[in-house]
């Protein structure tokens, strides 16, 4: 074993500095015992993301360039920050809750519903948000959570929360056609009709479950 | 009709001190620790991984995940098998991620050590050690098995499963404080000295740990007549003084020590049972030397490790946890404000010094066992100790790269004539 007679202690290991003085060791020409593995040093280059950032900002630039050398009456930066914010949004969603994918369905739908509904409102409302892509996507949703849940062979409590959230979500419609904001009725009604089915499915066939994770989650 | 077997999950709250854990855990400070036990010869991976088999089943609360409920954290049981390996990632790197679902411990071998990392959620140091000695424990029985064909040594601790679960937290306090609202003390909103330095590459941990013969330091501690864990505690502050400049001296030194509850309070519990106590001393303008320090510790612990101080904290603690307008805060606020309340708790501490104890292994496999050694992932320069037989080891972890407190510190120690032993992973 090496000795460091600066700090008078032994170095164990195949060191050439002394570990508290850094001073040199003298050799031993003895076989040294390795104590810890080297480990190399991670450099993750995120090369994609970065240059997703780039061409976002540029666009983003070239649009606000573009409309001051040749004015319109469409707002179009705003709409090119709009479909930038929606798609970063979308990405960091996906790759945050990557690993649950109901959960990723989930936020994905809430997200859009909201995006959609401010894209509605800026583009000048016609109310195609609320009409066909509330509807339309509780509706995919739920199929889309239960067909990827029976494919990976979820375990049922892990997804099952989930999937009551989104038929409650698809319930929401019907204030639509109540308060008679809409204009086409069909996509609405077919979605609460079929989220009904869906709840009482699930709360007739899994309704212990339900109520196990619930109490899990929920605890207090 | 075919009746389809439900099976129910297992699933147990967090006790009072877990709950800190999942809220502050991050890339800098990765709340993990790691007990190591060396022997003399070089780790049969097969064997660690027959031997972690038969241990998790003793401590199967160990083979729970983390899950994120609605208003609080909870552990869920998992059929997640461990798997051993060879040591790969760097000292006490991330455990608990809160996107996937893993099992919070590893457990791994490099040359002639044997490794256990834990998140510090499921267990403290005197619980991981409980894991660590069975483990090590059913390793050499199953390593040296024609010696030990007629007989069996007797692992000293046979407390059944149920009894290792226990949140004793929950067993010995019932938080009968009231709502107080501030539990960080009035008193204790004092700055304290911050060690600063450049960190190591991608904030890597750097470990150095000094072994040395217990019986050698307690002859030197005897002559101040204190103990083991203050001298070195006022050994610690006495380094890191020598280091402060004039203007760092007008703050205070505070060390934060973690203190074994089962001393205390009846418990076999393999989960977190403790509580810190900070232990302070402020500088004046002559110099001061070790003898002075040690006076002074020696008066705060004797004044701070009381039964009723303890009651006292923990007890607030727990109310703060029952009170009804707490547990309806969602989790993601009461994360914040945990952390919140961490980093102001955070400036009043300097450093860390946490001894685990004398281990205990059956006489018979002594001839097979180094030592036992235990660090934990910090923030800012922290000790821990621990000692088998006649080892006693000494590590210090620290992100930062210099290492002057350290070599203050052992030289301090060999200088009165003890031999030590460093090794070091940087």
């Amino acid at each position: 074993m090496k000795y460091c007679s600066h700090c008078k202690v032994y170095i164990r290991g195949d060191k050439l500095q002394c570990t508290l003085c850094e001073n040199s060791l003298p050799d031993t020409h003895e076989e040294e015992e390795t104590l810890f593995p080297t480990i190399s040093l991670i450099f993750e280059s995120h090369l994609a993301l970065r240059i997703t950032a780039f061409i976002s900002i540029a666009a983003l630039v070239v649009s606000f360039a573009l409309k001051e050398i040749f004015p319109s009456n469409i707002n179009s930066p705003l709409f090119v920050l709009l479909a930038l914010l929606t798609m970063w949004l979308s990405l960091i969603v996906v790759i945050r809750k990557r690993h649950n994918i109901a959960k990723t369905i989930m936020w994905q739908v809430s997200l859009l519903s909201i995006l959609s509904i401010l894209w509605d409102w800026r583009i000048g409302w016609r109310g195609w948000s609320l009409d066909y892509i509330l509807p339309i996507s509780y509706v995919s949703a739920m199929f889309v959570m239960y067909i990827t849940a029976k494919i990976m062979r979820l375990s049922v409590r892990d997804y099952i929360v989930y999937l009551l959230l989104d038929a409650l979500f698809g319930i929401i419609p019907i204030i639509f056609v109540l308060f008679d904001w809409i204009t086409v009725y069909y996509p609405s009604i077919i979605c609460v009709a079929i989220s009904i089915i869906f709840l009482a499915a699930i709360l007739i066939f899994e309704g212990e479950n339900i109520k196990i994770e619930l109490d899990k989650r929920m605890h207090i | 009709m075919k009746l389809k077997q439900s099976k129910s999950v297992e699933w147990t709250k967090l006790d009072n001190a877990s709950k800190y854990f999942p809220a502050t855990a991050n890339e800098l400070d990765t709340k993990v620790f790691r007990l190591s036990c060396e022997l003399y010869e070089m780790i049969d991976p097969n064997i660690l991984q027959k031997a972690l088999n038969k241990t998790i089943e003793s401590f199967p609360f160990f083979k729970s995940i983390l899950r994120r409920g609605v208003f609080w954290y909870y552990f869920e049981s998992s059929d997640l098998i461990p798997e051993v390996s060879e040591e790969s990632l760097s000292i006490c790197a991330p455990i608990y991620n809160k996107n996937t679902k893993n099992l919070l411990f590893r457990v791994f071998y490099y040359h002639k050590r044997i490794s256990f990392e834990i998140f510090h959620a499921l267990s403290d140091g005197k619980g991981a050690l409980l894991f660590l000695q069975t483990l090590v424990y059913h390793y050499l029985f199953y390593r040296y098995e024609e010696q030990f064909k007629n007989y069996k040594p007797a692992l000293d601790y046979n407390a059944s499963i149920k009894k290792k679960m226990d949140d004793s937290f929950n067993k010995h306090f019932i938080g009968d404080n009231g709502f107080t609202r501030n539990v960080i003390d009035h008193n204790k909103r004092i700055k304290a000295h911050k060690i600063r330095g450049k960190r190591t590459e991608e904030n890597r941990m750097k470990l150095i740990e000094g072994s040395m013969s217990v019986k050698a330091v307690l002859s030197e501690v005897k002559k101040d007549n204190t103990s083991l864990t203050i001298y070195l505690a006022a050994l610690f502050i006495y380094s890191i003084y020598k280091e402060m400049n004039a203007l760092e001296r007008r703050r205070p030194i505070v060390l934060s020590v973690p203190i074994n509850l089962r001393q205390f309070f009846e418990s076999d519990t393999a989960r977190n049972f403790f509580s810190t106590i900070n232990i302070s001393y402020q500088f004046r303008k002559e110099e001061t030397e070790l003898k002075d320090i040690i006076e002074s510790i020696t008066e705060s612990f004797q004044k701070d490790l009381t039964v009723d101080k303890i009651n006292y904290k923990i007890n607030r603690l727990i109310s703060l946890e029952k009170n009804p307008f707490m547990r309806i805060i969602p989790l993601p606020i009461k994360d914040y404000s945990i952390r919140i309340a961490n980093k102001l708790v955070d400036r009043g501490i300097t450093g860390a010094i946490s001894n685990i104890g004398k281990v205990q292994m059956p006489e018979e496999f002594e001839p097979y066992i180094r030592q036992f050694t235990v660090c934990t992932s910090a923030r800012r320069p922290q000790i821990c100790m621990c000692s088998y037989g006649d080892q006693l080891v000494i590590s210090f972890t620290s992100p930062f790269k210099d290492t002057e407190i350290q070599r203050r510190f052992f030289e301090h120690l060999s200088n009165k004539g003890i031999q030590i032993e460093i090794s070091s992973n940087m």
